[in-house]
């Protein structure tokens, strides 16, 4: 019970400090000192209290998609492994739910964007939509080959891939690890794939879709992204720490692990650029390909001899 | 069973005591006689569900039909339950939306007759266990769909669709001939359960027939490649006979797939695979044809290959696990797939409804110049809305259940230790995800382009009043059983696990327990969903802040035009731009020329690709073809009788050579 309590407060929390850490990091190699790590929470504290600005083209579409956002990334934290082994709810084939809720305010966010009526905004759901279409499938198909080796299908099972795959394990889950990391640039819209820094809208993705959003809303929307990473970067901690530890030990490694994630985000945009629009479509087949790569080693393993 | 024909005769004879009332009152008679018709139909139905036994009738017409039997059994009661509600609400609407045709139209009575005919025919196709009334049924209802077809036949393009339909109707008729002919001749009987006995002992032929019946029936249901009728079709006919052909009559194709799956038992192997494979191939394609789509009745009637897609891949899972001997998985997929039925001719019915409304407030269907409907139409709005998130699959509306069931049959299935299954299981499961997401970008696209933002033309701008009370209240009531079957699926799971043993021959078995433990809590988390999105919402409204209104931000640009808007063509050409290769583009352009260029023109049409490559070259061979026998055609009577009299010598003849 103590350790599901922990795992709410840590999907509240560790969301600001990761982007806290990304942002500090990024002044470090910028050679700056940097706002403090907590400087998102205040920003969300601050555009609580602020008042709205709305657009006259806008209807209650646009009022209503930040708190389904938010909603659905709240939801979306009951199926996923976070601090602990499992997650709260622990069913067969969570992950399908896990994905369709997260779709669920992928739905709403397009459609919120496009009730603003502003071409930047459709801009920006195209692009968004599109970039979807490319990283769900292969999701699913990376997710699925992992719970075809255990013939688990819970999360349980990333955390049993050395387990059950003998020589192939280290391989899977260099690939898997990977793959899975580009689904955080691109879902948590970071450089390459998007830079949530750019002033410039004609070459924003997620940033651009939430431009007319203020206040509350603006608030509302930037949180649930930020838990949307840290549930995605779950599934890498899930893969990565060992079952069995003691679990303040499991606790501490879990935060180690989102602080380091957090480096390299901050690291990667430091040192690359984002990639020219039209190539970023490669660099998320990148990911398909790699979730290929998985699959061909599962079905070696299990029919290869 | 006396009350079903009861039902089915008043349905008969409605459309008819409608035709003779005066133009105020026919389509409220219609509606009343067949409200009264369907609970005739529904309540054997509801017994069949409740008493679990089945029931039958035989009457004895005369020598050729033999003894007819009609029976109801769970998958039979099924689809009456959906034949009956959805038709039902179809009919209601109509009541509005015939409002402005009442005056003008000729083909109004003639309307009202095929359309409680074509419910008629339907439900009889679904009960009847004789294969030659099953034809007989099947023909009623392929010739009274396609006079509701052509109901505004005074336009071209709705009759050059309505003859397509027809034609294709015919093709598909040939096929279950010969898989019924097949049966008939090796079991001497015309009764289903006589062909069961046959195929069962008899695998080559058993694969034979449902190779046939898997054409015929899955041209009418609408898989790739025999759907091409649909996109045409759909868009021709008036809203709510769309609504009923895309969420219930495609249906009968499936059932007559399910049906043949009952009646020869186990199907083999490839069988199995072949229905999965042509299944995701038939989602994929339809989803993409949807998202290049402008027209949104086109655009739903490619949804709706889609969605069958879907549902044969359901059931293809479940033959494939059933093949593979393991039927515990083999009810989820079967289960998932029936369970789609019912969801996506709720959905589809209501997207189509809603579609209807806005033809008829704005008078196009072209979503490019509409926009900000919301704002005059909200119930319309809400309603589509609803629709929408429910076809995408998304939590907590109904079409995710199905969609869960047969993940997660897929899933399930992918322990049967086989190498092929197991690659091919893991494409469908990408596969199906892919679709999912496809669906979002497409309804997002219909959805934000038609009803938000500023409108894009006059017929959007004029519009000012949302529809009649008479056909949103259908409308609603397929909205709620959307959100109801989403936050309760464990009934529905259960509702839908007796048609699916009837599909797996009747087999009883233990359903696992953790099945309906998983439903449980996908209802508990859908409604807490619920409740904490209405809390959150509540929270908002209550300590909102105060709101200040501005023009959208343009990039400090103030004086934003309505065609600065996004529109549907560049809303999906990043995605189409990935896919190039897979479809026809044809442009036409008018470039701007002189020095004072007065008109320019630019348009993009996508055609569907197998239309251009396959149907189109097959019509013109034969059209060549045929023309090489124009001479025969003098138009001289005496040569006329010259054939004929030469055809009378050639009988002749014959007769004493097999005589």
């Amino acid at each position: 019970m103590a350790i599901k309590i922990l795992n709410l407060i840590i999907v509240l929390f560790v969301p600001f400090l990761m982007l806290g850490i990304i942002k500090k990091t990024k002044a470090f190699w910028g050679g700056r000192y940097g706002a403090p790590v907590l400087q998102p929470l205040y920003d969300f504290v601050k555009l609580m209290k602020k008042d709205f600005v709305i657009s006259k083209t806008t209807s209650g579409i646009f009022r209503i998609t930040p708190v389904i956002v938010i909603a659905s990334a709240l939801f979306a934290a009951l199926f996923v492994p976070l601090a602990s082994s499992s997650a709260i709810i622990n069913i067969p084939a969570g992950f399908i739910i896990f994905a369709y809720i997260l779709g669920l305010s992928k739905f709403f966010s397009l459609i919120g964007a496009m009730d603003t009526g502003s071409s930047f905004e459709g801009m920006g759901a195209s692009r968004e939509a599109c970039f979807t279409t490319i990283v769900e499938p292969a999701f699913f198909m990376l997710l699925a080959s992992i719970m075809a080796l255990s013939g688990n299908y819970t999360f349980d099972a990333l955390s049993k891939i050395i387990e059950n795959s003998g020589n192939y394990g280290i391989l899977i889950c260099i690939f898997a690890l990977i793959a899975l990391f580009i689904m955080i640039l691109t879902e948590g819209s970071r450089v390459p794939v998007d830079d949530p820094a750019t002033h410039l809208e004609l070459t924003m993705i997620h940033e651009v879709m939430i431009l007319d959003n203020s206040a509350a809303d603006l608030a509302l929307i930037t949180w649930a992204s930020g838990i949307k990473m840290l549930l995605l970067s779950s599934l890498i901690a899930a893969i990565v720490i060992p079952q069995g530890l003691p679990q303040w030990i499991a606790v501490l490694a879990y935060l180690a692990l989102m602080f380091i994630i957090s480096v390299i985000i901050g690291t990667i945009e430091s040192a690359t650029a984002r990639i020219r629009m039209s190539h970023v479509f490669e660099f998320i087949f990148v990911m398909s390909s790699f979730a290929l790569v998985v699959l061909a080693l599962v079905v070696a393993r299990m029919f290869g001899g | 069973m006396n009350s079903f024909f009861t039902g089915i005769i008043t349905l008969v004879l409605s459309g008819f005591i409608a035709a003779l009332f005066s133009k105020k009152y026919k389509v409220a008679i219609l509606s009343f006689l067949t409200t009264v018709a369907f609970v005739f139909c529904l309540i054997p139905a509801f017994k069949v569900f409740i008493e679990g036994e089945n029931l039958t009738y035989s009457a004895n017409f005369n020598p050729i039909f033999q003894t007819v039997n009609f029976t109801i059994d769970p998958l039979g009661a099924f689809f009456i339950t959906v034949i009956s509600i959805m038709s039902l609400m179809a009919v209601i609407y109509s009541n509005g939306y015939l409002k402005p045709y009442l005056e003008k139209s000729k083909n109004i009575n003639s309307h009202l007759v095929f359309l409680p005919l074509l419910t008629a025919s339907m439900q009889l196709v679904v009960t009847c266990s004789n294969a030659l009334m099953f034809l007989i049924f099947w023909e009623i209802m392929s010739l009274s769909s396609f006079f509701l077809v052509i109901f505004e036949s005074d336009k071209k393009e709705v009759l050059k669709a309505g003859i397509k339909y027809l034609v294709f109707m015919h093709v598909c008729v040939i096929f279950i001939i010969l898989a019924f002919a097949l049966c008939a001749i090796n079991s001497g009987s015309y009764d289903f359960s006589a062909f069961s006995e046959v195929l069962k002992n008899n695998s080559h032929l058993a694969n034979l027939v449902f190779a046939f019946a898997f054409i015929g029936f899955g041209t009418k249901a609408g898989f790739v490649p025999f759907h091409n009728w649909l996109p045409d079709a759909h868009p021709a006919a008036p809203s709510h006979v769309s609504a009923i052909m895309s969420g219930v009559m495609i249906k009968t194709g499936i059932y007559g797939i399910l049906r043949m799956l009952s009646i020869m038992g186990t199907p083999s192997k490839g069988i199995a695979y072949a229905v999965l494979i042509i299944s995701v191939i038939s989602a994929l394609y339809g989803v993409l044809y949807a998202i290049t789509q402008h027209d949104l009745k086109r655009l739903l009637a490619y949804h709706s290959i889609e969605n069958i897609g879907i549902i044969g891949i359901g059931t293809g899972v479940g033959m494939l696990s059933l093949s593979y001997n393991n039927p515990s998985v083999a009810i989820l997929g079967f289960g998932g797939a029936i369970l789609h039925i019912l969801n996506h001719s709720i959905f589809k019915e209501l997207l189509f409804l809603s579609a209807g409304s806005v033809y008829i407030k704005t008078h196009t269907r072209n979503i490019e110049i509409l926009g900000g409907l919301i704002k005059s139409m909200p119930y319309s709005a809400v309603l589509f809305l609803t629709g929408s998130v429910a076809i995408c699959a998304l939590p907590p509306f109904n079409g995710f259940i199905s969609e869960f069931l047969i993940y997660f049959a897929m899933l399930k299935g992918l322990l049967i230790n086989n190498f092929f299954a197991l690659i091919v299981l893991l494409f469908s499961i990408a596969g199906l995800a892919l679709v999912g997401t496809m669906a979002i970008l497409c309804f997002t696209k219909a959805f934000s382009i038609i009803f938000l933002g500023m409108p894009r033309s006059e017929n959007a701008k004029n519009n000012t009043k949302d529809s009649d009370r008479v056909m949103l209240i259908p409308m609603g009531f397929l909205a709620l059983l959307t959100l109801l079957i989403g936050v309760a699926p464990q009934y529905m799971f259960n509702f839908v696990l007796k048609p699916a043993q009837v599909v797996m021959g009747a087999q009883t078995l233990a359903i696992p327990a953790q099945y309906g433990d998983i439903m449980q809590t996908i209802s508990i988390c859908a409604l807490s969903f619920l409740a904490f999105v209405v809390v959150l919402l509540l929270i908002k409204a209550k300590f909102s802040n105060k709101v200040a209104l501005h023009e959208t931000w343009g990039c400090g640009y103030d004086k934003p035009n309505n065609f600065m808007q996004y529109s549907a063509s560049s809303y999906a050409s990043p995605f189409l731009s990935m896919l190039k290769p897979l479809f026809k583009k044809v442009f036409d352009i008018e470039k701007p020329k002189q020095l004072f260029p007065k008109k320019a023109h630019f348009s993009l049409h996508i055609d569907d690709i197998e239309e251009a490559y396959i149907i189109n070259p097959l019509v013109k061979f034969d059209e060549w073809f045929l023309s090489k026998f124009e001479s025969i055609q003098s138009g001289n009577i005496q040569s006329y009788i010259k054939y004929g009299l030469i055809f009378l010598v050639l009988i002749i003849i014959g007769s004493f050579y097999i005589g």
